[in-house]
């Protein structure tokens, strides 16, 4: 009776130390699955009025990818939080407004070019209503490499299942410009590097351990264009 | 009896499985033998500009309105019906009323010189080509128009006729439907033609040597 006691006692500390072990696993995963770089290059003066505002524009002219809406949306969203939040002008807002001058074709690529299309009395007069300071080009994309693993899943009258482990590697690059609407320069360029693994294992049941590599590029970069157009 | 009364129960269980996996096969095969409709649907800006001051007539061609493209299968079949005239029509619906000072929309051409309009434009569709990402392997829906836009005079005179292409994309997003895929591809190519047609209108040579004999 008293061995079994003690068989008891050691099955239980048994199974603490095995669900200790893969919550040190799943938590070693989550932590240490992104890293992200941040680079601050300023080439002149910032600063902002509160009743002044940004547009942070997605650059969609190349061929092979665009700036993603949703990242945009992410980095606009976390500028406007905080203590020390911007106002921002909504992405889609701004350029349904000022239909037809950014849409991906005819969007301004250089500093030059928003001088010569602040000449149109119509353009100069929406940017004033919204009070724009500050327009902010956003250009990069995630990207998905270093596949490995396989994962299958099976539905049968039954039941349904899946069995198998699967990672892969994200990598985010992101470029932002500031150009200031008063003096038509681009005053600074802020660059964003961020990647991570992610992990899918599956044992019946998937349980993905995504690393959140674009979201953690989208706040890293919000943080430091705040800091960046009040001038700090 | 509660042995028999669980066994029933389980004997249901799988016969409703059985059922309900045989009937998601019979949709599917359903689905796969038919054709999948696909209606455009979108909302356009009224471009920023500074209006022409004339009265513009514009004419909605039966082609256009009722426009729809036939996406076929490798072997041949229909898969994909995409119906666009209706959104093609709000496009410059939108577009007009933000270039010229006013719009009349013309249901006959003859209507033209009773309605009092200064010029009469027509948008005629050519081409729509579809590119999906299942047969590109390039990760995005992508949608080409080409157009052909007409100005006439209220009697029927050739003022212009140039040719206008656009370009739409939508990258594939995880669980994202093809509808949705092409519905985006395909509004933003129409916006790029609205765009287009908006800014590059007073650059076309033929519409150029008009304004400024109408503007006089």
């Amino acid at each position: 009776m008293h061995n079994t006691g003690v068989t008891n006692k050691a099955v239980s500390q048994g199974s603490i130390c095995v669900r200790g072990f893969f919550v040190t696993v799943l938590l070693l995963l989550l932590s240490n699955c992104t890293t992200t770089r941040i680079d601050e290059y300023r080439q002149g003066e910032t600063g902002i009025e509160s009743h002044e505002s940004i547009v942070i524009l997605g650059r969609r002219q190349g061929s092979t990818y665009e700036t993603r809406e949703q990242f945009v949306e992410c980095v606009g969203d976390a500028v406007s939080q905080g203590e020390f939040g911007l106002r921002v002008i909504p992405e889609i807002e701004f350029i349904d407004a000022l239909f037809p001058w950014f849409e991906p074709r005819t969007a301004p690529l250089r500093t030059e070019d928003l001088q010569a299309l602040m000449q149109e009395p119509i353009v100069e007069q929406k940017m004033a209503e919204y009070g724009i300071r500050y327009l902010v080009w956003v250009d990069g994309q995630t990207e998905r490499s270093n596949s490995l693993g396989t994962l299958s899943c099976t539905i049968a009258p039954g039941g349904a299942g899946c069995f198998g482990f699967g990672t892969w590697e994200n990598d985010s690059n992101f470029d932002v410009r500031v150009w200031d609407i008063r003096t038509f320069d681009n005053v600074g360029t802020i660059s964003a590097e961020a990647n991570g693994q992610s992990y899918m294992p599956a044992l019946v049941i998937p349980i993905p351990l995504i690393a959140r590599v674009e979201n953690n590029a989208c706040q890293s970069l919000a943080a430091q264009l705040q800091q960046f157009v009040r001038g700090e | 009896m509660s042995k028999t009364v669980i066994f029933a129960s389980r004997h249901n269980a799988i016969n409703a499985a059985v059922r309900l996996v045989f009937t998601v096969m019979l949709v599917q095969f359903l689905v796969a033998c038919g054709v999948k409709a696909i209606v455009i649907e979108g909302e356009y800006p009224t471009p920023a500009l500074r209006a022409i001051e004339a009265n513009v007539g514009v004419y909605y061609t039966p082609d256009l309105k009722e426009f729809m493209f036939i996406e076929y299968t490798d072997e041949g079949d229909e898969e994909y019906a995409i119906s666009s005239g209706q959104t093609h029509v709000e496009l410059f619906d939108s577009i007009l009323p933000g270039m010229f000072s006013s719009v009349t929309v013309l249901d006959d051409l003859d209507e033209a010189s009773r309605a009092g309009v200064d010029i009469v434009f027509i948008p005629n569709i050519e081409e729509f080509q579809l590119g999906l990402p299942q047969k590109t392997r390039l990760g995005a829906y992508e949608v080409w128009l080409k157009y052909n836009m007409q100005l006439l005079s209220p009697n029927g005179d050739y003022i212009a006729d140039w040719i206008l292409t656009s370009y739409g994309r939508a990258p594939t997003e995880s669980f994202q439907s093809v509808e949705a895929g092409v519905n985006e591809a395909a509004v933003g190519a129409l916006r790029d033609l609205g765009s287009n047609f908006s800014l590059g209108f007073s650059s076309v040579p033929e519409v150029r040597d008009w304004l400024s004999e109408f503007q006089q």
